[in-house]
């Protein structure tokens, strides 16, 4: 019964704080996002223009680690059983990779433009690479550019 | 072309939901398969009881007995308990079982008829009993459990977990060793139906032994008269309503016309030797 208890106390403070957590990220998000519009980041390799227009060229990066609530981690390990879209997983991974996205824009500070952009994710904590998901790294780089009208 | 930044509209990547409703429907999914399983397992009690051999039983009954064993201390009680069921068996009730008795010190007033022929008894009961007929009668009870394999059903849900795991594993892996332990097996539920088809073995052999049937309700009597059931312990509370198996048993000795003599007393040593098992 004291288990019980337990666990449907970590569900329900997994429930209320992740959806608060969540709903205030997403804000910031669509903020930054907003405030970054200027800067685009693209997945080109290679950009036709003049060399000697292109006044610097440097990587960027940016990471962000999200960490799973224990609801979102419930609900996952009951997808586990019936099988299907897990749901609850999507809109951390959303969020990792869009604040990683922003992370490195901010990086970037007066470029022009960032080419090459690649994202990837891992897995990091106690569990990765076993059982259960830990945390979510989502880690996204690019080549910042400054052109010269 | 012209590029012109914008924010996309909706996000594709996150399924609108509500992780309220999703909750809701997996748990009532998996609490409905439990629920099945549940009861499947109920069917399959008596499905499995009757097919299980003698020698099966005894190998699952393996599982657990060394712990049993180690608690023996050899002691005149035992011995005294262990003869008279035998006697009763070799005379009256030839049952396929080699029945053993284990004495446990606890002031319950019990008896536990386990898988394999192995009956635990309490010195909480073998200090109740007054006369040897009244023994016989709780050893009878429980020997018409084991005629009607009730000790196997009693054992319910948990029993087919057992079974299925000696099959599938056998009997020396950690697997089985480690759900026998897991289980409590001493702790058994009969129905009013299933103590009453062993009362009525009980009866049976009572007469069958002494040719009457005197102490056959001397311990169901004994518990209005203490008037305290905690001290009984549970083996009142899973043989219920003792006034209705009295009156039962009764009726039976009445319209069989079971005679009534002279109980055989107990051994001289038998309040002496309380002290030392």
């Amino acid at each position: 019964m004291n288990n019980l208890l337990f666990f449907l106390t970590l569900i329900s403070i997994g429930f209320v704080v992740g959806t608060i957590a969540e709903k205030r990220h997403y804000r910031s998000i669509h903020e930054r996002e907003k405030k970054f519009l200027h800067l685009p980041a693209v997945t080109v390799k290679t950009v036709h223009y003049p060399d000697e227009k292109v006044k610097s060229a440097e990587l960027v990066c940016g990471s962000a680690v999200i960490s799973i609530d224990y609801f979102k981690r419930f609900l996952a390990s009951l997808r586990n059983i019936f099988g299907g879209t897990v749901k609850s997983y999507e809109s951390l991974i959303d969020r990792a990779r869009r604040e990683a996205l922003l992370r490195m824009k901010e990086m970037a500070g007066d470029a022009t433009v960032i080419v090459n952009v690649r994202i990837e994710t891992s897995t990091i904590g106690k569990k990765a690479n076993k059982k259960g998901v830990g945390c979510l790294e989502a880690i996204a780089y690019g080549t910042a550019m400054i052109l010269e009208k | 072309m012209k590029y012109t930044p914008r924010q996309p509209e909706s996000n594709v990547n996150v399924t609108p939901t509500s992780p309220l409703r999703d909750f809701f429907l997996l748990t009532a999914g998996l609490l409905g398969i439990v629920i099945v399983i549940y009861i499947l397992l109920g069917l399959a009690v008596d499905l499995v009881v009757p097919r299980i051999s003698t020698d099966l039983e005894k190998r699952i009954a393996g599982l657990f007995i060394r712990s049993i064993e180690a608690k023996d201390t050899a002691s005149e009680r035992e011995n005294y308990v262990q003869l008279l069921l035998e006697d009763l068996q070799e005379r009256c009730a030839k049952l396929p079982y080699l029945f053993k008795v284990h004495i446990r010190q606890a002031s319950a007033v019990n008896a536990v008829a386990l898988p394999g022929g192995h009956i635990v008894v309490y010195t909480g009961l073998l200090d109740k009993v007054a006369s040897e007929n009244e023994l016989a009668f709780v050893l009878g009870h429980e020997m018409g459990h084991y005629a009607y394999r009730d000790h196997l059903r009693g054992m319910g849900r948990a029993f087919v977990f057992i079974t299925i795991s000696a099959l599938l594993f056998g009997t020396d892996s950690n697997i089985s060793k480690m759900l026998v332990h897991g289980l409590n097996i001493t702790e058994m539920s009969f129905s009013r139906k299933q103590e009453t088809r062993a009362d009525e073995f009980a009866l049976e052999m009572l007469n069958c032994d002494y040719g009457h049937v005197a102490g056959a309700v001397d311990f169901f009597e004994k518990i209005p008269k203490e008037q305290d059931p905690g001290k009984f312990g549970h083996y009142f509370a899973s043989h219920p309503e003792s006034h209705k198996r009295i009156s039962h048993l009764e009726d039976i000795i009445r319209s069989r016309g079971f005679k009534l003599a002279e109980r055989t007393p107990l051994p001289e040593n038998w309040r002496q030797s309380k002290n030392l098992t």
